[in-house]
């Protein structure tokens, strides 16, 4: 651990203040993380939803020749560990802000709106008749199956089917897109009841999302089989 | 000091190369056979001294009790798992085996890390003699779909063989480092690797940037046991099956006979890569000889369920990288098995674009670990390789579920942490199962490790223990506990499922003073000794049949001129004259060989033909 004195943080190398960088700047050792680095942070990204990807890679690929391991293969074994664990933090960020859905849902748990790994699904109620009609196909093409026939028909109803639940997933992305944008411009001015609501509006899209994924994916895994 | 080298450390050869300082370039190590494969044989003679490479491959004829092959098969896994490998191949597995495997060498019990130590002994000591210094620190190549026990057998046969592993790096990682060097080359690449045992497909992404080259690792998949050895087992098969049906004749119950077989069907495996037919042949103990001719479309037949097999692999790399086979720029074959044309073929067609194979295929993955290793020893900065980890870890929870902490194709390294908290007032541990695979239920993955997390006793949900799991820029898992409450680090004893412990590598790098290295080159001398009497005897023997009448008077006269040589050469120091000289007599005597097979032959269809009447 760095030691925090009255100067700040110090290099546990050679004692002088670090402040948060991750090289010490006067013998140019690295540094360990903070206890709860934020992977915005660890990125040097702004804290922002709406990201260029490019740019997230460029931050990665740039700072994967700094901090990989492979660098401090020479090194003591404290410089080693540290390397490890700076490496470790900084592709875990990068695995995690790396596309807009588990961007969101990392800021989600940071502002306290999701726990760690949750995937609540939630059936969107203007979806609960298609749902229904749906599983009842499911159904009639297993006991179909069952009985060793192809039943075109109710095959072509689950092909449209899919396509339909297809379309909505890329309106709930849509939607997300533009609750991202919405909360940027809400926290940068200042509008943090604003953005609180943005947050809470997101989350309610991931859930809807991610039970239309897992109906599609039923349905996918059914028509492959056949 | 002397550079690091790298290692490929085979299911069927090892390779052992380095950079040349003098060009910069990677260069093999050829052995004391003039080049630079190294059969993974390993033999315990009945004196107790260990002999690894050719001279072991030839006691698999001689002593296939003591002799033991593709050991890499059985790296990193436990009895119960390898009963299939066991099934289709001679291993003797010592029955008192425990979580990890033992091969009987004779009377004696190895575990597959300690086998493989004796092969990265045995290339270890190839550069060494042809360095004249000391080699202590390595790069080793390990298939990409290596899990984590594997990994650490392979890591724990690298200290065993007393080398510091610098890293363990994937093959077909290492592969695309080779090719990279040997040509501009931008984009994706698809690395085929398919090789002995094992079969890799890495899908790269090579990127120039300003500090140099970055080879990314996009996605992996493979099939930790299918390779070359599969495609023998088939021809095995068939052959076995034929001689049986005409004979009667079981030849697993003569261990020579088996293994004269298992030659005669690699040799028609190789000469089929190169010519549209062939001639599997093998004389009988009994005095038959099997002669079965086999063309090329039947050979395709018989292995293209094989070959079909690392198909779906291709197709699950591509669809983890999010690219579709025409989205891959090029296309890299690696490993002895892509030598077969239905292989290329079968690559080509499924990526639309003829594949490279400029480099050999045996010796490209030496080559890039020799490369990776001087990147590390030497610190060029010019080159940097991000690869990812072949299947997801997680940990057992609740009804035997698996929580996923790290996806598969994730960069390494890469962690996660877990909080745990306990259930019971004043519990003092709380069991941790952590393991490696892509299926939902715990008994479906691959058991890492079991731990007993230790945590101070506290009512019933007090405790905070946070849990990071690592895994490191070798693959390998690395377990750290943390108490929330008081910031402390609580050290986890982690013990694999299929590993070594500390105390028994410890134990073990104790008991290998006793196989202490003999010097090279009194190894050398010794082996070509034997060969050479081994050859001497062959020569005695057929001198004395009839056909040994019928040489020309010069024939005769060089056989007798080149024995003469031999027995010379054996009296001396020179084991590459030895050598030379038993080559030249094995030469001088082929037409005399070649009289006496053809008597066998002719005398074994005259029977057939008796036996049909």
């Amino acid at each position: 651990m760095a030691e925090a004195t009255e100067q700040g943080v110090v290099c546990w190398h050679c004692g002088q203040p670090v402040g948060t960088e991750t090289f010490c700047p006067a013998c140019g050792k690295i540094q360990p993380a903070g206890p709860q680095a934020d992977y915005f942070a660890v990125l040097g990204l702004p804290r922002q939803l709406a990201l260029d990807p490019a740019a997230i890679e460029q931050r990665f690929l740039a700072l994967s020749w700094k901090l990989h391991p492979d660098n401090f293969v020479r090194g003591s074994e404290r410089e080693r560990s540290l390397a490890l664990e700076r490496a470790a933090l900084l592709n875990d960020a990068y695995r995690t802000l790396r596309d807009l859905v588990p961007r969101i849902e990392y800021v989600l748990e940071r502002e306290g709106l999701r726990r760690e790994g949750e995937a609540r699904q939630q059936a969107p109620p203007e979806l609960l008749e298609e749902v229904f009609e749906l599983n009842e196909t499911l159904e009639e093409l297993q006991s179909v199956r069952q009985q060793g026939v192809q039943d075109a028909v109710v095959l072509e109803r689950l092909r449209e089917a899919a396509a339909g639940f297809e379309q909505r997933l890329q309106e709930l992305d849509r939607r997300l897109q533009e609750l991202a944008r919405n909360w940027d411009e809400a926290v940068s001015s200042g509008a943090d009841q604003a953005a609180r609501g943005y947050l809470e509006q997101m989350n309610e899209v991931l859930n809807r999302r991610s039970y239309i994924r897992n109906l599609v994916a039923r349905v996918t895994a059914e028509l492959v089989e056949v | 000091m002397a550079r690091a080298v790298g290692i490929d450390l085979g299911t069927t050869f090892s390779l052992i190369a380095r950079v040349n300082p003098a060009t910069g370039k990677p260069e093999c190590v050829p052995g004391p056979y003039g080049h630079p494969l190294c059969p993974s044989v390993v033999s315990l003679d009945p004196d107790g001294r260990i002999v690894v490479g050719e001279p072991a491959r030839r006691r698999l004829l001689t002593q296939p009790e003591r002799t033991v092959y593709s050991v890499k098969r059985l790296m990193g896994r436990g009895l119960e798992d390898v009963q299939e490998e066991l099934a289709r191949f001679p291993f003797r597995v010592d029955p008192d085996s425990h979580q990890v495997v033992r091969v009987l060498l004779g009377e004696r019990a190895f575990t597959p890390p300690e086998i493989s130590a004796f092969i990265l002994r045995e290339v270890k000591s190839w550069a060494e003699q042809a360095f004249g210094e000391p080699v202590d620190r390595a790069v080793i190549t390990v298939p990409a779909y290596f899990n984590d026990a594997q990994r650490q057998a392979t890591r724990d046969a690298g200290r065993l063989a007393g080398l510091e592993v610098l890293r363990l790096v994937n093959e077909p990682t290492a592969a695309a480092l080779a090719y990279g060097l040997h040509r501009e080359r931008r984009g994706r690449v698809a690395v085929y690797d398919f090789g002995g045992g094992t079969f890799d497909i890495s899908i790269l992404q090579l990127i120039a940037a300003d500090q140099g080259d970055i080879y990314r690792v996009l996605s992996t998949c493979g099939d930790t046991h299918l390779g070359g050895d599969d495609i023998d087992a088939r021809l095995l098969d068939l052959a076995r099956e034929e001689i049986y049906r005409q004979w009667r004749m079981e030849v697993d119950r003569w261990p020579e006979a088996l293994q004269e077989l298992r030659r005669a069907v690699i040799a028609a495996k190789h000469a089929l890569s190169e010519q549209p037919a062939t001639t599997i042949r093998l004389l009988l103990p009994d005095g038959a000889a099997y002669a079965r001719s086999l063309t090329r479309a039947e050979f395709e037949d018989l292995i293209r369920p094989i070959v079909e097999r690392t198909i779906g692999p291709v197709r699950q790399a591509l669809a983890d990288a999010g690219l579709k086979p025409s989205e891959i720029d090029e296309v890299v074959l690696v490993g002895g098995s892509t030598r077969i044309p239905l292989v290329r073929r079968r690559v080509e067609e499924l990526f639309g674009r003829p594949p490279h194979c400029e480099l050999n295929p045996d010796e490209v993955v030496a080559l890039g670990a020799a490369v990776q290793a001087d990147i590390l020893d030497a610190g060029v900065r010019d080159t940097l390789l991000l690869d990812v980890t072949p299947l997801s870890l997680g940990i057992e929870t609740m009804g035997g579920v698996v929580a996923r902490l790290i996806p598969r194709n994730s960069t390494i390294p890469a962690s996660a942490q877990e909080l745990f908290t306990t259930g019971v007032d004043y519990q003092t541990g709380i069991e941790i199962h952590v393991l490696q695979g892509e299926r939902e239920l715990a008994r479906d993955c691959r058991s890492l490790a079991r731990f007993r997390l230790p945590v101070p006793p506290l009512p019933a949900g007090m405790a905070r223990v946070e849990v990071r799991f690592t895994i490191d820029a070798n693959g390998i898992l690395q377990v750290e506990a943390r108490d929330l409450h008081t910031g402390e680090a609580r050290s986890v004893e982690v013990q694999p499922s299929y590993g070594l412990t500390q105390e028994e590598i410890e134990r073990m790098l104790e008991e290998s003073i006793e196989f202490a290295e003999q010097d090279f080159t009194e190894r050398q001398l010794i082996e070509a000794r034997l060969e050479a009497e081994t050859v001497l005897r062959a020569t005695e023997k057929s001198l004395a049949e009839p056909e040994a009448g019928d040489l020309e008077a010069d024939e005769r006269a060089r056989i007798d001129e080149a024995v003469r040589a031999l027995r010379e050469a054996m009296r001396g120091p020179d084991y590459r004259l030895i050598r030379a000289r038993t080559d030249a007599l094995n030469q001088a005597t082929q037409g005399l060989a070649e009289r006496l097979l053809n008597r066998a032959l002719s005398q074994a269809l005259a029977g057939k033909r008796v036996e049909e009447t």
